[in-house]
């Protein structure tokens, strides 16, 4: 029994074309046994950035709850909005502080991150995901991150569906088709799920009625 | 002191298995049925070999696909063509697609207790003209379905089947209902991209692709023209026609 | 072995566990109240680890009366949940980890919890499903021990959010009831509580 799949659980986040897209399933169970469905593993960090926790249940919600300490200091301190660069590497650091007794979940990122103008406000926003493994190590991927216990299926269904520059209604088209394929052939995830797209003028957020077995 | 040097027991083991990577497919169509599988052989994170076929013609309508340990899967094909063979020479006819199914199903039973350590497709044209895909476990469980994958990349390429296939998750416009069958160049199409996709994201897949196609005695075959890398197997005179499609993937 | 059942209805939270405290195979006692009062509206449910249980247990009532007693205000259900799985899930990773598993009903009488639909009642009930490990889950109905395996299954056909005490109390007698009959160690006893605008009171089956 690996202690990542106690409570089960699955993220997975896409780029699209000036948006990007975060989904995870909403099943908490202890190891074959159910015990909630309607446990959320993203969380907003900033009203363009978001984060995907999944792995053992505890973990994912003492990190929550360290990362929006961590985040709010920033914000004092710095007077601005964190960046999802910057904060993933909080994320990273965060994680290797516990190097040898680390908490057991995968993050995944996912937000816009500002480009700088001439003006000082942001006009543009570009695409930005990003996951670490358990211990801090970051993966910048261009295209899709997936985490969790259905990470090899929704590595082979994103894949086949995924493709660049999708606008944001066919992203959350191909994000919700597969998430909900790869966790049907997951025991341990899936009972609904539900689905953030992050566009520069709104976050947009879907539930998704899936099987329920 | 010789004599008093400490006896420890000792345990010796010779472990049977081995498992060689590679991902194979198969998805039935109406008239026609598609068997494929990567050309890549692996032990561990070695490549012994870029072409080690793991797809085989067993008769004119009938090709068996199998993945896991090498040795076991190269064996077990050999004694089913020896069987079909005994087959031809006793009833001087090939055996039908649902005998094959039984046979293997016998075969690999009567070693359930030192199993074919190998998974097995079944693909090709049923008696009555319909193109069928049987699948096996290793001890000889076994169904027809429309399509499956097994290997190392199943669990990458199979909810892709799922959704592609049997359109789960995905509801018909008003009004219309899914097809039930696929035609061959969707079907041609999907197998490619499973297999780049799983080419793309597992170490034990890659090399090269054979797609084996069986076509039904009157069947079109739209959707073969044009095909890169298309070989037809069987002479003229034969009901069923057998095409192989031999694409390179990924070396990497 | 150690049974504990909670659901919410209309207007309340229903908290159950059993009362035996045994031994290996021998019950030293059959009348051992496992559930806690941790404030006007706040019932727990405890069990895990002789020892360890009452420990956290008294732990958990002393602090929370604490900061009852320091801000003149008691803990809303889900702060006082939260506060609960942090101190577990802290525990778990220190020298000695508390093995405690809890069921936290509690009704949440606060204007913010009044709305519309809950005006009627009076405020809103609140469950929290939390294990040793301090993994926390905001249920309608929740379980722990073997219990579980039947009583959950029973909740997920019978559990109505909107249901009456009564319609409630005959639904944890179902649970209880077929654990009664399938489990080969089923307890004998069981304490319920119930939690609602009035505050915590025993309910007798």
């Amino acid at each position: 029994m690996s202690i990542m799949e106690i409570n089960g659980g699955s993220v997975i986040a896409m780029v699209g074309k000036e948006c990007v897209a975060i989904a995870c399933d909403l099943r908490l169970g202890n190891q074959a046994l159910t015990i909630a469905t309607n446990f959320e593993k993203i969380f907003p960090v900033t009203d363009r950035l978001y984060l995907g926790l999944p792995g053992l249940a505890t973990d994912v919600a003492t990190l929550r709850e360290r990362f929006r300490f961590r985040v709010n200091m920033y914000t004092i301190k710095e007077e601005r909005e964190i960046t999802p660069e910057t904060f993933a590497r909080l994320v990273s650091s965060t994680l290797y502080e516990k190097r040898f007794g680390p908490y057991f979940v995968e993050p995944v990122i996912a937000g816009l991150s500002p480009v700088p103008s001439a003006s000082g406000k942001p006009e543009k926003w570009e695409p930005f995901i990003a996951a670490t493994d358990l211990i801090g190590c970051l993966n910048f991927a261009k295209d899709f991150v997936v985490a969790g216990t259905s990470s090899d299926k929704l590595f082979g269904v994103a894949e086949g569906l995924w493709e660049p520059d999708l606008e944001w209604e066919d992203l959350f088209e191909t994000i919700s088709q597969t998430l909900m394929n790869a966790v049907d052939r997951d025991a341990f995830s899936g009972w609904g799920g539900i689905v953030h797209i992050i566009t520069p003028d709104k976050v947009i957020t879907r539930t998704l009625k899936a099987r329920m077995d | 002191m010789p004599g008093e040097m400490a006896h420890h027991p000792q345990q010796r083991q010779f472990n049977p298995y081995s498992e060689n990577g590679g991902t194979i497919l198969a998805i039935a169509g109406r008239d026609f049925a598609v068997i494929a599988g990567d050309t890549r052989q692996t032990e561990g994170y070695s490549i012994q070999t870029r072409y080690a076929p793991k797809v085989f013609t067993l008769t004119d309508k009938a090709v068996l696909a199998v993945n896991g340990f090498a040795a076991d899967g190269n064996m077990f094909v050999k004694k089913v063509k020896q069987r079909l063979e005994w087959y031809r020479h006793a009833h001087a006819k090939d055996m039908p697609l649902r005998a094959i199914a039984r046979l293997i199903q016998t075969m690999l039973y009567a070693q359930r207790f030192f199993p074919y350590y190998v998974y097995n497709i079944l693909g090709g044209i049923e008696d009555d003209g319909t193109g069928a895909v049987y699948s096996f476990d290793p001890v000889g469980s076994y169904e027809r379905e429309a399509c499956r994958a097994a290997g190392a990349a199943s669990s990458l390429v199979q909810p892709f089947l799922d959704n592609q296939i049997y359109f789960k998750n995905q509801k018909a416009a008003p009004g219309s209902a899914h097809p039930t069958h696929l035609p061959l160049s969707t079907v041609i199409a999907l197998v490619t991209d499973s297999f780049t996709s799983a080419t793309e994201r597992h170490i034990e897949v890659g090399d090269g692709l054979e797609m084996y196609i069986v076509l039904a005695s009157g069947s079109s075959g739209q959707g073969l023209e044009g095909v890169k890398g298309l070989r037809e197997l069987s002479t003229k005179g034969e009901a069923e026609r057998v095409f192989v499609i031999r694409r390179d993937l990924k070396k990497d | 072995m150690e049974c504990s059942f909670a659901l919410t209805g209309n207007g309340y939270v229903l908290v159950a566990s059993d009362t035996t405290a045994a031994r290996s195979i021998v019950k030293m006692k059959t009348d051992e109240d496992k559930t806690k009062v941790l404030g006007p509206h706040l019932v727990m449910t405890y069990s895990g680890e002789p020892g360890d249980t009452v420990q956290f247990a008294e732990f958990v009532e002393r602090n929370l009366r604490l900061h009852q007693i320091r801000h003149h205000q008691a803990l809303r259900p889900q702060s006082a949940a939260s506060w609960i799985r942090r101190a577990l899930a802290d525990s778990l990773r220190s020298r000695s980890p508390y093995a405690v598993n809890l069921l936290v009903g509690g009704f949440d009488t606060s204007v913010a919890a009044i709305r519309e639909e809950t005006e009627a009642v009076g405020g809103e009930p609140k469950l929290y499903w939390i294990d040793y490990l301090g993994t926390m889950a905001e249920v309608p109905f929740a379980a722990h021990g073997y219990g579980s395996y039947f009583a959950l299954s029973l909740l997920d056909r019978y559990h109505n959010p909107q249901a009456s005490l009564d319609e409630g109390i005959a639904t944890l007698r179902r649970c209880i009831d077929e654990v009664s009959k399938r489990l080969i160690v089923a307890p004998s006893n069981y304490k319920v509580r119930v939690v609602d605008k009035d505050g915590v009171r025993e309910v007798e089956l």
